[in-house]
């Protein structure tokens, strides 16, 4: 942060130059002031090291980074932190980038150079294996005990333990669910959201036909992380697998169940039930479908929920829309991608720092704070109990309509090596889409280079 | 490019000849610590990245030496051929384009006519805005719910699908929206070439009785050749390197080399070498061509001679 904005510095002095003196002093002052930043840069690094970085106060300050806190929730717990624990421990929120991708590039710079400052993350539940292999987060397995993982989902947990053990704790969870027009449903005569995709093509053609909908089912299937989670949901529901359960170095995506998967998810453009353009989509085009009163149903989490009905971004009423779990496959289970973000702990910085985090982290998903999040910003909870209480049915009724469904949430593959596969994944999902691969050619095709990429997993 | 060419040249007259003149002895001092910082910030990370390719690198660590198998690999990689097809058949294209339609703007504009100067000004509007926000634009007129460009053609029945599901309909796009935007920046570059040509070289010709064609031919290229290459230059450079016009009007889906070469670097864990020896590959085409401009068509590097 502080190099970043010295050479800027550098650089603005060397512009104002430019117009004003001669070719020579701009060429002076331009190497003059980049030395100076390259000097500043490395005082900048050589920081860190030896114990605890600590406040005037004598509290150990631990750095904590995530994405903006739109809804300020955030914010306002860790002031409540900071004053009770004043003079222990001082919370410093440093925001990230909303693009996760950004985000996860930013920390892994950070840990590659050593480690960098921050002492708790906050970050996306596809990460902890990633983070793991490479000895960049801690083992939390003796901390966050087995009785204490009891009482969380168990979605969040399975994501968050990578070769036997816990390397970060549930915050907050996310699912894919299903959004379904009930006014649609109800004038044609239909009682129930589907139970399973056949049902939902069969509904979707059907009111399409008579009300004119444009789109039956939309879903997103653009070639990013999303299209992977989508993908994979359809893969899952019909029982297919990326990663052998018990050992993840064996892909095992290459099986009936898979292929079926997507060929359910092709036949929802050759049926016309979703358009061609479903495979440019992502969260944001199907939203805007779906809250524009084009759509019978749509796959998103749940923060869509929250969209409807507010008159700037929804076109249509609470009253017309109900929630339920993504459809399953004829003889199967729902299945929902995992979403949501954990904690971690930065293995690089002193144990002090370390406990003071762990401290903090307590504090963060302990059933009132969970709660407090809940209710102020929509984040969905992870501990169990907490879908029960009367409160947050109220305040919060995509979790009361969700219910069951957010809590079956099945994590992407936990592997050291996650983002290639997902890059694969996504590329081969989409192809299918377009049209460009059939589903027994991407799978074959994944089969190959999802194992290559396994085999190259560090150990 | 000119800091690099400029001291080779002044080699010939004998590097101990030039430090026995007092003046150019210091003014050789004076660029010294330009000279130091241009190798650390610019040769060593060239240099570094040789060094990456030839190693199986990954974002955590150095590996051990492998050769040119990650340049082997990289060339067995359809998602590099991909990119490179891409990127060759954008640059060809678009400069191509960008080139006729920037000359008969530079032609029009040249002539002496009443709100000239708005008119220069106004062509270059695209090229002022910044690529990111003029390709998130684009993209939303070509897409599907609200984009007008996609819905005229749907309904003219020149597309089958929607243009951001299909890749090559994508390159035609993100050609058609550099040379929307890049244009006036080459009619800008040759109307400063044209208007160094001397209106009394027309006047003579026209005398002689040399007829438009001949005029435009013999006079007005061959007079603009130094110009012309430049514009050349560096717009096929420019090109060549594209990023930001496929991440964001394809939202990541169109594979240019620096896409792969960022793909390889920054998203994938394993795929980092590899990245490294696009980027060689990348930083060695271009030199290349860049050359060819050079040595091959004659062009002037510096007004020295």
């Amino acid at each position: 942060m502080r190099r970043a904005r010295r050479v800027g510095t550098g650089r603005a002095v060397g512009r104002r130059g430019f117009g004003a003196v001669s070719r020579r002093d701009f060429l002076r002052i331009g190497g003059v002031s980049l030395a100076g930043a390259a000097l500043l840069g490395t005082a900048a690094c050589g920081g860190g090291g030896g114990g605890p970085q600590t406040a005037d106060d004598g509290s150990i300050v631990v750095v904590f980074s995530a994405a903006p806190d739109d809804s300020g929730s955030l914010t306002s717990l860790i002031e409540q932190f900071n004053e009770d624990r004043a003079g222990e421990i001082q919370i410093d929120y440093r925001q990230q980038p909303t693009d996760t991708g950004a985000y996860f590039d930013q920390l892994r710079t950070q840990f590659q150079a050593g480690g960098g400052d921050i002492a708790l993350i906050g970050g996306d539940v596809i990460w902890p294996a990633q983070f793991a292999a490479n000895g960049w987060i801690s083992d939390l397995s003796d901390l966050f005990t087995e009785d204490m993982r009891s009482g969380f989902i168990e979605g969040p947990i399975e994501s968050n333990t990578y070769d036997g053990s816990v390397f970060g704790v549930p915050w907050f969870t996310d699912a894919g669910v299903l959004h379904y027009r009930q006014d649609l449903l109800d004038d044609a005569g239909i009682s129930e959201p589907p139970a399973t995709w056949t049902e939902l093509k069969e509904m979707a053609s059907q009111i399409q036909e008579e009300a004119g909908t444009e789109w039956g089912y939309v879903f997103q299937g653009g070639n990013y992380e999303g299209g992977t989670v989508n993908g994979l949901e359809f893969i899952n529901s019909f029982g297919g697998a990326v990663l052998n359960e018990d050992d993840v170095t064996q892909v095992t995506i290459d099986s009936p169940e898979s292929v079926a998967g997507l060929e359910m998810a092709r036949s929802m453009v050759d049926d016309e039930v979703s358009q061609q353009a479903v495979s440019t989509y992502t969260e944001e085009e199907s939203e805007a479908a779906f809250l524009n009163g084009n759509a019978v149903f749509c796959r998103n989490w749940p923060y869509m929920y929250g969209l409807v009905g507010d008159p700037e971004a929804s076109q249509i009423e609470t009253e017309q829309v109900g929630v339920s779990a993504l459809p399953a496959a004829e003889d199967g289970e729902s299945v929902s991608g995992l979403g949501g973000w954990n904690f971690y702990v930065n293995a690089a910085v002193p144990q002090e720092t370390q406990d003071a985090a762990w401290e903090f982290i307590q504090f963060m998903t302990d059933p009132e704070q969970q709660k407090f999040r809940a209710l102020e910003g929509g984040f969905l909870p992870t501990l169990t109990d907490l879908y029960d209480d009367p409160e947050i049915l109220d305040e919060v009724p995509v979790i009361a309509l969700g219910g069951e469904a957010l809590q079956r949430t099945v994590p992407r593959p936990v592997s050291p090596v996650y983002s290639d596969m997902s890059l694969q994944m996504a590329e081969q999902f989409n192809a299918v889409l377009n049209g460009n691969a059939s589903p027994e050619e991407a799978i074959t095709t994944l089969q190959e280079n999802l194992q290559g990429i396994a085999d190259q997993a560090p150990e | 490019m000119a800091t690099a060419t400029q001291p080779q040249k002044k080699k010939r007259g004998g590097i101990i000849g030039e430090f026995k003149n007092p003046e150019r002895r210091t003014a050789y001092l004076m660029v010294l610590p330009t000279l130091l910082i241009i190798l650390t910030i610019a040769f060593f990370p060239i240099l570094y990245a040789v060094v990456l390719s030839m190693t199986s690198s990954t974002v955590t660590g150095i590996g051990s030496f492998a050769g040119v198998s990650n340049y082997v690999a990289m060339f067995q990689n359809p998602a590099f051929i991909e990119g490179l097809y891409n990127t060759v058949v954008f640059t060809v294209i678009s400069v191509f384009f960008e080139f006729i339609i920037g000359l008969a703007i530079a032609l029009a504009i040249n002539r002496a006519f009443r709100g000239r100067g708005l008119v220069r000004a106004a062509v270059l509007v695209p090229w002022a805005f910044p690529t990111v926000i003029s390709a998130v634009m684009w993209r939303l007129m070509f897409q599907d719910q609200v984009g007008v460009i996609n819905y005229v053609a749907n309904a003219l029945g020149v597309i089958s699908q929607p243009i951001l599901s299909d890749r090559t309909l994508l390159l035609i796009s993100a050609i058609g929206v550099d040379v929307w935007k890049t244009t006036p920046f080459m009619a800008l570059l040759l109307l400063a070439g044209l208007q160094t040509i001397p209106g009394e070289v027309y006047e003579a010709a026209k005398v002689d009785g040399a007829s438009v064609v001949q005029r435009f031919f013999s006079i007005t290229m061959p007079l603009l050749k130094p110009a012309l290459l430049v514009a050349l230059l560096f717009r096929t450079l420019e090109s060549y390197r594209v990023f930001d016009l496929f991440w964001a009007m394809s939202n990541r889906e169109l594979e240019s080399l620096s896409t792969f070469v960022y793909t390889g670097v920054r998203i994938s864990q394993l795929q980092f070498a590899q990245g490294n020896a696009a980027s060689v590959f990348i930083f060695l085409t271009a030199f290349l061509l860049a050359l060819v401009f050079i040595k091959g068509f004659g062009m002037q590097t510096s007004t020295e001679d």
